[in-house]
């Protein structure tokens, strides 16, 4: 049973986070090479947001298997939302104010359209710490936290050096939000350094 | 921190997802205290000897 829902699992989420993904960089792909127009690429990022809900559906269902509560489905949930809601305003922005379009916008609109995509991930960062808070098993939500820490250092210790190298003109610029891709690329390292000293890959 | 968890399991046939419902804590937390990677906390504990009917100092040693 276990070995199903296992193989189940390497087989299913996989494939569609990755066609969530291509598709969500085909629309992008697209937009900003103007071969599709603004409400074009807003129509069509309805695909890749309703493929990650798949994604999250598929998830959901497999963790439920494997015996996980309900923190981690409200989790699942809360991501599957707010990554949804950060997809739409992405391309929003990218197709309002990907052009020519952002000299014609006001201010006001300037700000309110590129605040959206980083509060959608700040809604993902508030997922995590309700993870923490809602989880019962004292086991999990220890790995959940050292994974956290574990990211936050990786994500805080790459900004440092990175703009230690900018400054010395060693590395070219780069927006801050690559921080934050940072981050999660650091869960994948807590992930795995959890594996490692207590045996379990951990809940996120 | 030792255990004898997985003896005590053992004893009363019980697999590690049986004694995981007990104590409502996932499978992994089980296998992670028998395999001392984790040391629970004093409410665990409490909960683990509760279920064996025995004391926290009959399942757990110092090292």
């Amino acid at each position: 049973m276990s070995t199903e829902v296992k193989r189940s699992f390497t087989r299913t989420v996989p494939f569609w986070a990755g066609l969530a993904f291509g598709t969500f960089g085909a629309v992008m792909g697209l937009a900003l090479s103007d071969a599709i127009n603004a409400a074009t690429a807003l129509i069509l990022m309805i695909v890749p947001a309703g493929l990650f809900f798949q994604t999250m559906r598929v998830a959901n269902t497999t963790t439920t298997c494997n015996g996980r509560g309900e923190a981690q489905r409200l989790y699942v949930k809360r991501v599957a939302i707010f990554a949804s809601a950060y997809l739409v305003v992405v391309a929003l922005q990218v197709s309002l104010l990907g052009g020519d379009e952002a000299s014609e916008a006001s201010l006001a609109a300037r700000a309110a359209l590129s605040v959206m995509p980083g509060l959608a991930i700040c809604g993902i960062f508030w997922a995590i710490g309700r993870l923490i808070l809602d989880e019962k098993d004292e086991f999990v939500r220890m790995l959940i936290v050292r994974q956290t820490l574990i990211a936050t250092g990786f994500a805080l210790g790459f900004a440092t050096i990175w703009g230690f190298l900018e400054a010395g003109e060693v590395v070219p610029h780069i927006p801050a939000y690559w921080f934050a891709v940072a981050f999660f690329g650091g869960q994948f390292i807590g992930a795995v350094s959890n594996r490692i000293t207590h045996g379990s890959w951990g809940a996120l | 921190m030792k255990n004898r968890l997985k003896v005590l399991r053992a004893e009363r046939d019980w697999s590690q997802q049986h004694l995981a419902d007990l104590l409502e804590v996932s499978r992994q937390s089980v296998n992670a205290i028998e395999t001392g990677r984790y040391d629970p906390s004093l409410p665990l504990a409490f909960k683990i000897a509760d279920v064996f009917e025995m004391t926290i100092e009959e399942i757990f040693q110092r090292d």
